[in-house]
């Protein structure tokens, strides 16, 4: 467990979800500490919705131990009120308007903001007296955004939340959400698999590959951890043996590598470069998919 | 949870009860005519002496109007299928019980004020029908004493609500299990259907022991049995035979009919051929061929009419019963299953 002095907002050790045949998520391990803004990243089908949905309580655990917000997943209204989550899907009621969902959300919480999502919703120009089903996917989304934060949770846990978004909108939100964490008490977790989105907001990353967690921590941390080493083609098992190595790529000139650090890297043929967030992210994604390099080329098109 | 769930059903309770409305305004106009078209006959028949026959002179309320009346007992089925099927599967299919079940209530708030808000409305929905339809039978009954008949027992009393009960907790409970509204609604109609043909059928006339009554083939002074009287049921008749009850078959075919003072006529069926043959050779040989026979008599079974709120009850406990276990499996699932 970590200290108590720096209590975490997320601890779960092994935490698994088998379905009938599938492994959803297997043995994941992660720490989030509170006060956070922690980016989930993964290709789809890697697990992050269900860690997500494990985490907010509406799927159950087949195996290990989960803690958030230092007690364990229930569906007491007390372990509810603390978190607020927010499904890919954006389920609203669609024949129910804004203003209906900001009523239900003051019925079913004991702390609730209504005016701050009338207030945010007006300086979006988003009509709180229509039908949600009558909302673009944009609007509804920014309702839905809304709605979780007037719940006033202290863990958030948002399915890729930009994903309906404009760029703009993102950005906005983005920054939105760094404003709340800012103001204290608040910890949040969001998943995507697009990197750069989350560059710019996000101090923690947890990073899931075929249903496992490949990495979890601090991101400037994880980041000096690793290192990119470009050299020549030649033998490199001696460098293998020192570090962990994430990712080789090489060409008919040229060896690239990407490396977990124990200690410094001595070999002089070799250029040593830091890492981005990017980099860092694509070449453990790169680990379970085919060639690196095609696999950059299809991750870049999503976009 | 009640504002949310006032919410979402509200039109639909607007339009239940506006359609609700409309049929009482037609029955309480039509019931009050046929009340007093029934009064007026029967003053007219008693001043006559004459009221013997009064089922067959008099006709009450118009053949549209019956039939209308007759279809209510689809109106439980529609509340299940309309009501309970989408209740819990349509939640499923847009994903908002993963917006509920994140609010800071628990599922179990939010399953009790769903499931428990349209139980409680079905409940009423039936229970107002059933009562318009009881009242504006009411001179059709004491003209017809066809109480115990499905087509009356099924619309009339507390039934109907029992029913309505069962059928919005088995839409609930199959949406529930399946996800999807659509197929929840079909498999609530079949299911519904299925089990209220059972009941109706196979179990209900054994609720209470029925009342055997036995009388010789040739009557003597004073030893009548007891005729049934009113509204009574009956379930079986037909011969006493040398080893127990022998009932007729039905339809009746190429037997003759046997009147005894005050009971339904027997028509004899089901006898050794011998005496069978005698039918229209000889009727009067045909009761001693049957004393040589063994036969000892005639007999009827029935439920006599005092037990009509006793069935009610009994039948109205074990729908209300099926309804409560389908609750609890559906709290079960919701309680345990994955959002």
């Amino acid at each position: 467990m970590m200290a108590s002095n720096n209590p975490a907002a997320i601890q779960t050790r092994g935490l698994s979800k088998r379905y009938r045949r599938v492994t959803a998520l297997s043995e994941a391990t992660i720490t989030v500490p509170e006060g956070r803004i922690s980016a989930l990243i993964g290709e789809n089908g890697a697990g992050k919705t269900t860690l997500l949905r494990l985490l907010a309580g509406l799927a159950r655990p087949t195996g290990g131990e989960v803690a958030v917000l230092g007690s364990p997943l229930s569906q007491d209204p007390a372990f509810l009120a603390d978190i607020g989550f927010l499904a890919q899907e954006i389920p609203l009621y669609r024949r129910l308007s804004a203003e209906d969902h900001i009523g239900v959300g003051a019925h079913l919480n004991s702390r609730w903001n209504g005016a701050a999502v009338r207030q945010r919703l007006e300086s979006l120009g988003i009509p709180l007296d229509q039908r949600v089903g009558t909302l673009s996917g944009g609007q509804r989304a920014q309702l839905a955004l809304a709605l979780t934060l007037a719940k006033r949770p202290r863990l958030l846990l948002l399915d890729e939340p930009v994903a309906a978004l404009d760029p703009l909108a993102r950005r906005q939100f983005l920054a939105h959400l760094a404003e709340a964490v800012a103001d204290g008490g608040l910890t949040v977790v969001l998943s995507s698999h697009l990197v750069a989105d989350l560059e710019r907001t996000c101090d923690h990353l947890i990073l899931l590959a075929a249903s496992r967690v490949e990495l979890c921590g601090d991101i400037d941390t994880l980041l000096a951890e690793h290192q990119l080493l470009v050299g020549p083609r030649k033998d490199t098992t001696a460098i293998e043996r020192d570090h962990t190595l994430v990712q080789a790529v090489r060409t008919a000139r040229q060896t690239t590598l990407l490396i977990r650090r124990n200690g410094p890297v001595v070999d002089p043929a070799f250029e040593a470069a830091d890492v981005g967030l990017e980099e860092l992210v694509l070449g453990y994604m790169g680990q379970h998919a085919g060639p690196a390099p095609a696999h950059l080329t299809t991750i870049g098109e999503d976009q | 949870m009640t504002w949310l769930v006032w919410r979402q059903y509200r039109n639909q309770a607007y339009f239940a009860a506006a359609a609700l409305a409309a049929f009482a305004v037609l029955l309480l106009i039509t019931g009050r005519q046929m009340t007093s078209q029934y009064h007026s006959a029967l003053s007219l028949c008693s001043a006559s002496h004459n009221c013997g026959n009064l089922a067959n002179t008099v006709t009450l309320g118009t053949p549209l109007l019956s039939l209308l009346v007759t279809l209510t007992v689809a109106v439980p089925c529609v509340l299940g299928i309309f009501w309970g099927g989408p209740l819990v599967a349509r939640e499923f299919e847009a994903g908002t019980n993963q917006f509920a079940w994140t609010q800071s209530i628990s599922r179990r708030h939010w399953l009790t004020a769903k499931a428990g808000w349209a139980l409680l409305a079905a409940a009423a929905w039936g229970g107002i029908v059933s009562a318009l339809v009881t009242w504006w039978s009411s001179p059709v009954n004491a003209l017809e004493h066809q109480n115990f008949q499905p087509a009356q027992f099924d619309i009339q009393g507390i039934v109907p609500v029992g029913y309505a009960v069962f059928a919005v907790a088995l839409g609930v409970a199959v949406g529930t299990l399946l996800r999807r509204a659509l197929p929840a609604m079909a498999i609530t109609l079949v299911v519904f259907t299925f089990v209220r043909l059972v009941v109706g059928q196979d179990f209900r006339s054994r609720y209470l022991t029925a009342v055997t009554e036995t009388f010789g083939f040739l009557q003597r002074a004073g030893h009548r049995p007891a005729v049934p009287t009113g509204s009574y049921w009956l379930v079986s008749k037909g011969l006493v035979g040398p080893h127990g009850l022998v009932p007729t078959s039905q339809p009746n075919g190429g037997g003759i009919s046997v009147g005894v003072r005050g009971f339904p006529s027997i028509n004899l069926t089901n006898m050794p051929s011998a005496c069978q043959a005698l039918v229209f050779r000889n009727p009067r040989g045909v009761f001693p061929c049957l004393t040589a026979h063994g036969y000892r008599g005639l007999f009827i079974t029935y439920q006599p009419a005092d037990r009509y709120w006793a069935f009610q009850g009994i039948e109205t406990g074990i729908f209300v019963l099926l309804a409560a276990a389908l609750i609890a499996v559906t709290a079960i699932v919701v309680l345990r299953r994955d959002a």
